[in-house]
């Protein structure tokens, strides 16, 4: 059984999530510019990239972000989320093949913005194997309301 | 005779307010699996569009237009808002312009303000890229002339 959808009253400014880790791979650059059809040579050209001031070839900095989400949702109950809403994001240093990543959350700030949903920024940490900081930004869910106030209830979850 | 050479778009070529507009490519459920199976996030309803797909796509596009790559050293960082959600069968494109070019020592910053646009002329989502670009190395440098800031 999925595990309970938490609705926005629910959800405490400072409480924070640790993800697993994930090992990033060649094969998840090669999916990824494949999915994007961002073929630069940064992600894609391990020759050209000898060359440069990384060495070798990094990863994609939206796939840190892609999988940072994912990293997340298995650290956390859900939120009873209707939509995404915002995003400010910093690429601080290269994830590089065979780092392995996590991610770090807590929640920054709660707001009301409808009778039936409020806004949670969270504010997520990506780091690798070494500690260092590689992505951090903060993202702003739009997350519905507990139907009829506190008592709960059973209105259609969003997707 | 020159075997290969890589074009590349570099900091000097980029065009303060230059519009860049792409084709179109159409969500399809083969993006929502692959990009479930990519991030690792189960996929909801399988008919909508997961709400950071359209900005990991909108890189992509940028490939697809009559101009050389950018020439990006580092991808710095990036504000983005979700207006409104995508389904699957809807083609988007993507609309950039720069909005500042800033000289830096080594390249220089070029930020980009981009709209991801459905069939309809809605934009679903907007927001900037802060890239660092390469300047072209052969030129060399002009006394005198310093750092060609154009915009802060």
């Amino acid at each position: 059984m999925a595990p309970a959808r938490r609705y926005w009253d629910e959800i405490e400014v400072g409480e924070e999530y640790e993800s697993p880790g994930r090992t990033v791979t060649e094969a998840d650059i090669v999916l990824f510019a494949g999915l994007s059809g961002d073929y630069n040579q940064l992600h894609t050209d391990a020759e050209f990239m000898k060359g440069s001031i990384f060495g070798e070839r990094i990863a994609h900095g939206l796939l840190g972000l892609a999988i940072q989400s994912g990293l997340l949702t298995r650290a956390m109950a859900p939120y009873a989320t209707i939509a995404f809403g915002a995003l400010r994001w910093k690429f601080k240093a290269p994830i590089k093949i065979g780092d392995t990543i996590h991610v770090r959350a807590r929640v920054l700030t709660k707001k009301e913005t409808k009778v039936d949903r409020g806004l949670v920024t969270l504010e997520r940490t990506v780091l690798n194997q070494r500690g260092e900081i590689v992505q951090q930004g903060e993202t702003d869910l739009i997350v519905e309301r507990r139907p009829g106030g506190a008592d709960g209830g059973s209105r259609r979850p969003s997707a | 005779m020159t075997a290969s050479v890589v074009e590349r778009f570099y900091f000097e070529d980029v065009v303060l307010h230059g519009v860049l507009e792409t084709p179109g490519i159409t969500l399809t459920q083969a993006h929502v699996m692959l990009y479930a199976g990519l991030g690792g996030e189960p996929p909801g309803d399988p008919e909508s569009i997961p709400d950071l797909l359209p900005l990991f796509l909108s890189t992509g596009l940028g490939w697809r237009v009559p101009q050389p790559p950018l020439a990006v050293l580092a991808f710095l960082g990036l504000e983005w808002n979700v207006i409104r959600p995508a389904r699957v069968g809807d083609t988007i494109h993507s609309r950039s312009r720069t909005v500042v070019k800033r000289a830096m020592r080594e390249g220089g910053v070029v930020i980009e303000e981009r709209e991801m646009i459905d069939q309809r002329g809605e934009t679903l989502q907007r927001g900037r890229f802060t890239f660092l670009v390469a300047r072209r190395e052969a030129t060399p440098s002009i006394p005198g002339r310093g750092s060609d800031v154009v915009n802060g």
